[in-house]
C-alpha cells in the first residue's frame, strides 16, 4: 500500500468524524423564529406552557420550545462557552441574585416589559417574577387520625405526628429558616441566620427526614404517605388537591419567595425573550397561570381577573403570619451556606 | 492457552506485516477516535485545567477536597457500594453464568432473553420500579407486613441496602455475559481428566473450573466496579444524602454551587482511581483475558 492512499484514508477518517460532529452543531444552530423555555417540568411547565407560551406564539408567531429541568450549571456552562440554546429560564430568587451579579444575566428590557405593574419585591434589574409561591406545612391526613399539624415545631415532633418527614433537597432559602422556626426562633429576628441553630435543630430529626429534589417528587412522597408530612411547595399541594388527592395544608409562618424568569447572557433571541417576558409577566399571563398553578401573581393587575373563590387559596390572602424569605440575605451567603448545607447532609 | 500465547507474543519473524496491519487498522479507527478525542477527552482536560486554575492557579482544590472528611468520607463511600455491588454481582451471577453454558437450549436462550431484556429497558424506568417495590409503603414491605413477619416497615430505600440491591440488578448483565463466554470456552474433557486423576467433585470446582473461570470473573469484576465508581442515577434516587456517591457529589458541585474547580478535582480523582485499577488488571491478567 502506497504512503498517498494510506494519508488519503486517514483524512477521509478524520473527515467523517468531523461530519458526524458537525452535523450534531447544525442542528444546534438551525433555530430561528423560535426562543427556549426552561423551567422546572411537572404540573408548573404545563401552565407555563398554556398560559404564557402558546398565547404567546399566537400573538407573534414565535414559537416556544419547552426544555427542562432548571440546571443552574448548565446555564453557567452556555453563557461561558457563547453557545447560549435555552432564551428564558425560570431559576430560584436568589440563584438570580447571585448570578446578576456574576454577570451571567442579560439585563431586562423596560422597554418591553412593564415594570409598573410588577410587585417591586419581585422585580430587579435582571429578573423579573415568574410567580409567587409560599412553602407551606403539608400533610398526608389519613396517616394523623385527628390531628392536624399546624406549626412548623409539629414537623419536627416526631412522638406526636410519627413517620418520614419530607423537606427540599437542595441549598436553597427555606429548610433552614423552617428550623429556626420550630426552635422559637421569632419571624423579625430569623435574619441573619443563625446557622449552627439550624442545623442542630434539623440534627434532631435527621434519621428520619426524606429529601425531595423536584416538586413531582414532593408530591409523590406525600399522596403514598411515604412522608406524611413536610415542607411543600403550596402550587404542589394545590396539584394535589385538583387531582383529587385528600391533603392538609397549614398556612402558619408559610415562606414566601419568588421564582424569577431570566435571559441567559448571550442569548441568542434576546429580542423574542423579552417580548415572551412581557406576555408571562401581563396581568392576564399571570392570572391565568395563577389560576392553573395555585401560585399566586406578581402582577398588581392579576387579581381583579382572577374568580374570587379562587383567590382565596393563594399565598397573597395568607399574610397574617406570613414570612418573606430574604434573598438578599441568601445572594450573599450563597456559596458559603451551600457547602455547609451539602457537608452536614453527607455526614 | 493458545489464544493466549497468540495475544501476548509476537512472533519475532514477522514485524513488518504486522505493523502494516496495524496501521491499516488505525485509518479504520479515525473516526472513533476522533469523535472520543472531540467529545471526551477534550472535554476531561478542560475539566482538569479547571481543577488546577479555578478559582486561581494551583492545587488548592486537591487540598481542599483532601482536607474534608466530608469528601473523604464520599470517597470511602464510593468504594464501599462499588465494592459491596461488586462482590454481590459475583456471587450471584456465577451461578447464573455457568447454568446459562451447560442448561439445554430452550432453558439457556430464554434464560438469555431475560438477561438482555432486562439491559435494554430504560434505566431510569428500572430504578423507580425498585423505588415503588421497596418503599415503606412499597410492595416489598406491604407483602412482608400483611404476612406477619415484620411489624414495622423495612428500611429498603434511602440508604445503603436500596443502592446495592439496585445496582446489582442493573449490574448482573455485564458480570453475567463475560463470565458466560469465558465458561463456554472450557473444554468439557478437562473435568474427566480431572476425575481420571481421582480428584473430587468439589476438587475439580475449586482447583480446575474456578481458576479457569478467574479471567471471567476478573473481566466482569472489573466492568462492574468501575462501572459502579461513576454511577449516578440509581445511589441518586435509591440512597440517601448520607450514602452519596462521587458523581452525585460532582453534580452538586457542578449545578449547585458552581464551583466547577473543586468538581474538576472531584472528577480527577474518580478518573484516577479508575485507570489505576485497570492498569492494575493489565498487569495481572493482561488484555486478552481482560477483555474475556
Amino acid at each position: 500500500m502506497s504512503r498517498t492512499a494510506k494519508g488519503m484514508s486517514w483524512i477521509k477518517g478524520l473527515a467523517l468524524g468531523a461530519l458526524v460532529v458537525g452535523a450534531g452543531l447544525g442542528v444546534a444552530a438551525a433555530q430561528s423564529n423560535s426562543i427556549v423555555f426552561t423551567s422546572w417540568g411537572g404540573t408548573t411547565q404545563d401552565a407555563q406552557k398554556k398560559d404564557w407560551a402558546a398565547p404567546f406564539t399566537k400573538k407573534t408567531g414565535i414559537a416556544v420550545k419547552q426544555d427542562g429541568p432548571t440546571d443552574y450549571g448548565k446555564l453557567k456552562a452556555m453563557v461561558e462557552s457563547g453557545n447560549v440554546s435555552w432564551d428564558v429560564v425560570d431559576v430560584d430568587g436568589d440563584f438570580a441574585a447571585a448570578a446578576a451579579k456574576d454577570g451571567l444575566l442579560e439585563p431586562i428590557d423596560f422597554n418591553i416589559v412593564k415594570r409598573a405593574d410588577l410587585d417591586p419585591r419581585f422585580v430587579t434589574d435582571h429578573a423579573v417574577g415568574s410567580f409567587y409561591y409560599s412553602f407551606v406545612l403539608g400533610f398526608n391526613p389519613a396517616s394523623f387520625g385527628e390531628k392536624a399539624p399546624k406549626s412548623w415545631a409539629d414537623v419536627f415532633d416526631t412522638k406526636t405526628f410519627p413517620g418520614k418527614r419530607t423537606f427540599y433537597k437542595w441549598s436553597t432559602p427555606g429548610v433552614l429558616e423552617i428550623a429556626l422556626l420550630a426552635d422559637g426562633v421569632p419571624a423579625d429576628k430569623l435574619y441573619p441566620l443563625d446557622l449552627d441553630r439550624a442545623f442542630k435543630k434539623l440534627d434532631t430529626i435527621k434519621k428520619d427526614i426524606v429529601w425531595w429534589g423536584t416538586g413531582a417528587q414532593s408530591q409523590q412522597l406525600l399522596a403514598s404517605g411515604e412522608a406524611p408530612i413536610g415542607q411543600f411547595w403550596n402550587g404542589r399541594l394545590f396539584a394535589l388537591e385538583q387531582g383529587g388527592t385528600k391533603v392538609g395544608i397549614s398556612w402558619e409562618q408559610n415562606l414566601t419567595a419568588a421564582d424569577m424568569l431570566v435571559v441567559p447572557k448571550g442569548s441568542k433571541n434576546k429580542e423574542a425573550a423579552m417580548k415572551f417576558l412581557a406576555e408571562a409577566t401581563s396581568a392576564e399571563g399571570q392570572a391565568s397561570f395563577a389560576t392553573d398553578s395555585g401560585y399566586a401573581p406578581i402582577n398588581v393587575k392579576s387579581a381583579a381577573l382572577m374568580p374570587k373563590d379562587l383567590a382565596a387559596s393563594l399565598p397573597d390572602r395568607h399574610t397574617a403570619s406570613q414570612i418573606n424569605l430574604d434573598m438578599a440575605y441568601w445572594a450573599a451567603h450563597r456559596d458559603e451556606i451551600g457547602k455547609r448545607w451539602y457537608a452536614w447532609q453527607a455526614q | 492457552m493458545t489464544v493466549i500465547d497468540a495475544a501476548t507474543s509476537t512472533p519475532p519473524h514477522a514485524p513488518s506485516a504486522s505493523s502494516r496491519r496495524a496501521a491499516r487498522g488505525l485509518a479504520a479507527v479515525m473516526p472513533a477516535f476522533a469523535l472520543v478525542s472531540v467529545v471526551f477527552v477534550l472535554p476531561v482536560l478542560a475539566l482538569l485545567l479547571r481543577s488546577v486554575l479555578e478559582p486561581q492557579p494551583g492545587l488548592q482544590n486537591y487540598e481542599a477536597f483532601f482536607a474534608s472528611t466530608t469528601y473523604l468520607k464520599v470517597l470511602a463511600n464510593t468504594f464501599l457500594v462499588a465494592g459491596t455491588v461488586t462482590v454481590v454481582t459475583v456471587l450471584l451471577g456465577f451461578p447464573v453464568a455457568w447454568f446459562l453454558a451447560i442448561a439445554p437450549a430452550f432453558w439457556s436462550r430464554l434464560l438469555f432473553a431475560i438477561v438482555i431484556l432486562s439491559m435494554w429497558t430504560n434505566l431510569l424506568a428500572r430504578t423507580y420500579a425498585w423505588m415503588v417495590l421497596l418503599q415503606r409503603t412499597g410492595v416489598v414491605n406491604r407483602t412482608l407486613m400483611g404476612l406477619g413477619l415484620i411489624s414495622e416497615p423495612l428500611p429498603l430505600i434511602n440508604n445503603l441496602v436500596g443502592v446495592t440491591i439496585g445496582m446489582t440488578y442493573i449490574m448482573l448483565p455485564f458480570m453475567i455475559l463475560p463470565l458466560h463466554a469465558t465458561i463456554r470456552a472450557i473444554d468439557p474433557s478437562v473435568f474427566q481428566a480431572a476425575a481420571l486423576c481421582g480428584a473430587s467433585r468439589w476438587h475439580a470446582l475449586t482447583r480446575v473450573f474456578l481458576p479457569l473461570t478467574a479471567s471471567g470473573i476478573a473481566a466482569g469484576a472489573l466492568m462492574v466496579f468501575v462501572m459502579s465508581l461513576g454511577y449516578f442515577i440509581t445511589p441518586a434516587l435509591l440512597g440517601g444524602t448520607s450514602n452519596m456517591m462521587l458523581a452525585e457529589l460532582i453534580a452538586q458541585l457542578v449545578q449547585s454551587l458552581l464551583d466547577w474547580g473543586l468538581a474538576g478535582a472531584a472528577a480527577v480523582v474518580l478518573l484516577t482511581v479508575t485507570l489505576a485499577i485497570y492498569a492494575v488488571q493489565l498487569r495481572f491478567f493482561g488484555f486478552g483475558r481482560a477483555a474475556g
